[in-house]
């Protein structure tokens, strides 16, 4: 990488930030939008009163919620086929990695905030009905000589075919919870499914009641992230888990300019010729830039009370799972 | 008058909880997008009433105590505070800028009638 000096400096004419901290995330080849606002770091050290960043934009925390719930009402119709064009269908992978280290099993109360298009919640029913059809066929194994009695007893057992599992989808957007609700009819999830409107800083949901809680690319988009996590805390019954699926920082200098270079140049066009809307995209890329480093994030969640934190970096860096749990 | 509404919450709620007033004031789009019943294609899968199983899990976002349940109105209320969250299309709205004041309606029904 050039030298830090003269990078630092040039970010300061370009964007007039008043300091460079370390380690701090400076886009790469921003040359052709003239965005010259002021970016203010949320929550840690430069904390104005009442401001924080929309993308780079300064606004105030009251315009940010709006602002953000007018993007995802704008993009929630080609959402998932967004995702699929901009990620080139890895985010797919990477939403399977995150089920992976939740490991689920048949009985377990999942919170998913933010997940307005279901594509966590369909994946958790997928996964803990896999379970429940495995542990049935080992019964099968070892009931192949039942007496007429435990057949007949059996048929009357209507068993659960997802042994109990429950998944509460939580999103402060109408239109994603829709097009999510339209998904899950289209596909056939009716059981152990429940769709809430609601803010992540304010869970309209009692004191320990679910077991996991993620929260799959949404968390940068809350205006108080310590308030999430603080309510995700409180949600989560003690032994209960937290799982955060997120942008975050590239570790890898190479992977990091040509990431650049796409996000700033690719998935804006993208979303212009496919979704007719760039600002939205714009916006997107640059809260990713605006969203702490992996480390300073596992701060903030051991922060809420979160104990045993631990990140995982998936594709360079690119995403990275958080995971705490509330003992 | 959503705004007034969460205000009035707000201050009330001061007592036990601390709850800054920039909740109250974000998303002001949601009471304004009511849309109309249905906009899509098909209809919507059966379970569009309410499912009271929901209910153990519910609470007011606002004062964390539980909800009841109005069938006539098909709305969450919090007797407590006197506020009503709406189920539109089968979901819950549990925010303040969705919610409406119960005892407020009524107070204004009253003065109506003299």
């Amino acid at each position: 990488m050039a030298a830090p000096r003269i990078w630092g400096l040039w970010s300061f004419c370009c964007r007039g930030w008043s300091r460079v901290l370390p380690g701090c995330r400076l886009p790469g080849l921003r040359s052709s939008w003239p965005r010259g606002p002021l970016g203010a770091r949320p929550l840690s050290q430069e904390k104005r009163a009442t401001e924080t960043h929309f993308g780079f934009e300064t606004v105030s925390e009251e315009e940010k919620g709006g602002k953000v719930y007018q993007v995802f009402e704008s993009v929630a119709k080609k959402y998932d086929m967004m995702n699929d064009m901009m990620s080139l269908g890895i985010h797919r992978i990477w939403k399977d990695l995150l089920l992976w280290k939740m490991r689920p099993f048949p009985g377990t109360q999942l919170l998913d905030v933010a997940g307005g298009t279901g594509d966590i919640a369909f994946r958790f029913l997928n996964y803990v009905q896999a379970q429940h059809q495995r542990k049935e066929k080992r019964q099968l194994r070892a009931q192949q000589n039942l007496s007429w009695e435990e057949i007949a007893k059996k048929y009357q057992n209507e068993e659960d075919s997802l042994g109990g599992s429950h998944v509460m989808v939580c999103d402060i957007n109408k239109e994603m919870l829709k097009i999510g609700k339209q998904k899950a009819h289209a596909q056939g999830y009716k059981a152990g499914l429940a769709w809430v409107l609601g803010d992540a800083e304010e869970l309209p949901f009692d004191d320990d009641k679910f077991d996991v809680y993620t929260i799959a690319f949404g968390i940068r988009n809350v205006t108080h992230i310590d308030r999430a996590l603080q309510e995700a805390h409180r949600v989560l019954k003690p032994g209960g888990r937290f799982l955060c699926l997120e942008f975050s920082q590239v570790n890898n200098p190479l992977v990091s300019r040509l990431y650049d270079v796409y996000s700033f140049q690719v998935i804006p066009v993208l979303g212009e010729v496919i979704a007719g809307d760039w600002k939205s995209y714009q916006y997107l890329v640059e809260s990713i830039r605006q969203f702490p480093s992996q480390e300073e994030f596992k701060e903030m969640i051991e922060d809420a009370g979160f104990q045993k934190v631990t990140y995982e970096n998936l594709t360079s860096g690119i995403v990275a799972i958080h995971s705490g749990f509330k003992l | 008058m959503p705004r007034g509404v969460c205000g009035r919450l707000a201050s009330a709620l001061r007592g036990t909880r601390a709850q800054p007033p920039a909740v109250a004031q974000r998303c002001v789009h949601l009471s304004v997008s009511r849309p109309s019943p249905d906009q899509s294609e098909r209809t919507r899968k059966p379970p569009r009433a309410f499912d009271p199983a929901l209910l153990e899990f519910l609470v007011c976002p606002l004062s964390k105590k539980p909800l009841r349940y109005e069938a006539s109105t098909n709305e969450l209320i919090n007797e407590e505070l006197g506020i009503a969250y709406p189920i539109i299309d089968g979901i819950p709205h549990m925010i303040p800028q969705a919610a409406r004041m119960t005892r407020q309606n009524k107070q204004q029904e009253e003065m109506e009638q003299q």
